[in-house]
């Protein structure tokens, strides 16, 4: 076994409970140096809004959301955007290396058992291109429900400034029935928080009452 | 723009809008006997699309490949290139090897130089290249790390003055000129088609070369004639197909100052010692290295002993890190070399490639099973570049010996102790 990163072969010392408790015995998809690259965020300091790192109090970004009258969605997300993740996220969603999804495979499934994860679709014109949907090559193994369908739109949230990203018009519509219980949105990257938001704007215009949260990859 | 003997994506012809250039199309993808084939790297294991596509992971770095790409292969293009301008003096042991690779070379005939670190390999090729240019073929000469393409092709150019020299790396500007002479990484022989009367790969052992077989299915396609390989710590492949003589080679044995190479003394340590408490004896013996040969090289294991092993030498001089993804790596090299920085501390990173006079080398950790004893040699091999400093001291400390670590220092002393051809 290689690690799925750097190639390296994978060493794993295992500890005699593990081989003898029954439970399946498997090597992680990534080696320890690629993962010690990644800096994963602490939940108790995070930014209760949006989850960004190191913001234990409402962060300015939630604050306006918030005066603009959106519900908080709450989210959390599992790593910071270094530059060893922008790398990473370069060569899986910027080149299309769809096997690198797989270096996230043990990732814990975010939210309670009942809650519904609603992952947000490609645009049409990127999933023709890529070949795959990001989130859903990252969390399908969870058990997904698509609710939400997505236009294309003019130019994607990648190449744009920080006001253009906020001024993005919505393009997501419903295309499924609604559940009663809990959604958790689920994306890649969250920046800004306006596809997010725009998501979680989608459901309630279709007339979901119950609560929605978000969770990413990267914050 | 220059497309000569190239071979690219449909995306990147149409991203450099050269649509209309004559070029030879195949499918980037093909199946063979069942098996998806990537035709730029030759590898197979390629991996399926939800979209039902396939895709080839092994070269993804240089844009994506799938089924539904094609290749572009350009025709390659005449090459007037100009004459040797380098007038420099080889040792007879170099001119030697010279002529024996400039027959390999014109007779297309795959070569290998053996040459131990500082022995002057890249000089003695110069005649096989201008013998080659003057056919009027193209060369190209591949090094593993973009540092020692940025290093080499100022010297070549030197070498051949009037001739066209191409720099070619990830994230390189496209070569404007039709250059006979192309300095590359061997990633970037992937995108080359029957392009060169001669390659030249550097550092043949090392990663990325040994670790990934795309770039050896690379240079087959790159090249029209002679392989010319060159390294001082052959595998075990290529230490057989030189006893078979199934490939030719030349050795040289000294370095080019005639001096032997530097043999490495064993320190022996507690392991606990490593990397957090080095003893006061260790960092006395630093200290005294410092005075001697003027800088140390410290290398260890791992990313994680550098900042923990600089601390420990802080009151000696001043002390840098460096390693792999370290932006200012080639700042801090030449700090070293200038003086501003006394010690080193780095992984393999900078194993080979470096020259740097007056340099004394330390290994931290040798008996690390990441540190072969290929890496072992070339590490000893930082010491003693210098015709004035011949004898740079050069140290394995480890908590124990381990075979590669004997096996370094066995094959150091037998090159020392084999004669000149």
């Amino acid at each position: 076994m290689k690690c799925l990163l750097c190639r390296q072969p994978l060493t794993q010392n295992w500890v005699l409970s593990q081989l003898v408790c029954g439970a399946p015995v498997r090597l992680p998809p990534i080696c320890a140096n690629c993962a010690a690259q990644f800096d994963p965020i602490d939940p108790a300091t995070a930014c209760p809004g949006c989850g960004r790192a190191d913001s234990p109090t409402l962060c300015a970004d939630c604050q306006r959301w918030q005066a603009s009258g959106e519900p908080l969605l709450h989210h959390r997300a599992q790593f910071q955007y270094t530059p060893a993740m922008k790398a990473l996220i370069y060569q899986f969603k910027g080149l299309g290396d769809y096997r690198l999804a797989g270096a996230f495979a043990d990732l814990p499934r975010p939210g309670r058992a009942g809650d519904v994860l609603v992952p947000l679709p490609s645009e049409p014109g990127h999933w023709r291109e890529r070949g795959f949907d990001p989130v859903l090559a990252l969390f399908g193994h969870w058990g997904l429900t698509p609710l939400l369908a997505k236009a294309d739109t003019a130019a994607p949230q990648a190449s744009k400034t920080r006001a253009q990203r906020l001024a993005t018009p919505q393009s997501f519509r419903v295309v499924r029935p609604l559940p009663r219980r809990r959604i958790i949105l689920l994306d890649d990257v969250y920046t800004t928080g306006r596809t997010l938001y725009h998501a979680a704007d989608a459901l309630r215009a279709a007339g979901f009452a119950g609560e929605v949260v978000s969770f990413s990859l990267i914050r | 723009m220059d497309v000569a003997g190239m071979q690219l994506s449909d995306d990147e012809v149409a991203a450099a809008g050269m649509t209309q250039a004559p070029a030879a199309q195949v499918p980037a993808l093909v199946q063979r006997h069942g098996r998806w084939w990537c035709e730029r790297c030759g590898q197979t294991n390629l991996v399926r699309l939800p979209d039902g596509r396939w895709y080839c992971p092994h070269c993804v770095v240089l844009g994506r490949l799938t089924s539904t790409s094609q290749l572009y292969r350009f025709a390659n293009a005449a090459a007037t290139a100009g004459p040797l301008t380098w007038h420099g003096q080889l040792t007879p042991a170099q001119a030697q090897a010279a002529r024996e690779v400039t027959a390999a070379a014109l007779a297309r005939r795959d070569h290998l130089v053996w040459a131990v670190t500082g022995a002057g390999k890249t000089e003695l090729l110069f005649l096989a290249v201008a013998a080659v240019l003057a056919r009027g073929e193209r060369v190209a000469w591949a090094s593993p790390r973009v540092d020692v393409v940025l290093e080499l092709a100022p010297r070549l150019q030197a070498a051949f003055a009037t001739t066209p020299v191409a720099v070619r790396y990830g994230g390189a500007p496209w070569p404007s000129v039709a250059a006979p002479l192309v300095v590359t990484t061997t990633h970037q022989l992937l995108r080359y088609y029957h392009a060169f009367g001669l390659i030249i790969v550097d550092e043949i052992d090392a990663f990325p070369y040994a670790a990934e077989s795309g770039l050896a299915y690379a240079v087959q396609q790159a090249k029209l004639g002679a392989m010319i390989a060159l390294t001082a710590t052959p595998s075990a492949t290529l230490r057989r197909a030189v006893s078979r003589q199934t490939i030719g080679v030349s050795r040289l044995t000294r370095r080019f100052h005639g001096h032997p190479l530097p043999v490495p003394q064993l320190q022996l340590v507690r392991a606990a010692q490593l990397p957090n408490r080095l003893a006061p004896r260790l960092l006395r013996q630093i200290a005294r290295a410092l005075v001697g040969a003027g800088r140390l090289l410290l290398f260890v294991p791992a990313v994680a002993w550098l900042s923990v092993v600089a601390r420990q030498l802080q009151q000696l001089g001043h002390v840098a890190t460096v390693h792999a993804t370290d932006p200012a790596r080639q700042a801090k090299v030449q700090a070293l070399r200038r003086g501003a920085v006394d010690i080193l501390v780095t992984t393999t990173i900078l194993e080979r490639g470096v020259t740097i006079p007056h340099c004394a080398v330390m290994v931290l950790g040798a008996n690390s099973p990441l540190f072969s004893a290929a890496a072992l040699i070339q590490m000893a091999g930082r010491a003693g570049r210098a015709s004035t400093s011949p004898d740079d001291p050069v140290w394995f400390v480890t908590p124990h010996v381990t075979r590669n670590v004997l096996a370094a220092r066995r094959e150091i002393r037998a090159l020392n102790r084999a004669v000149a051809p």
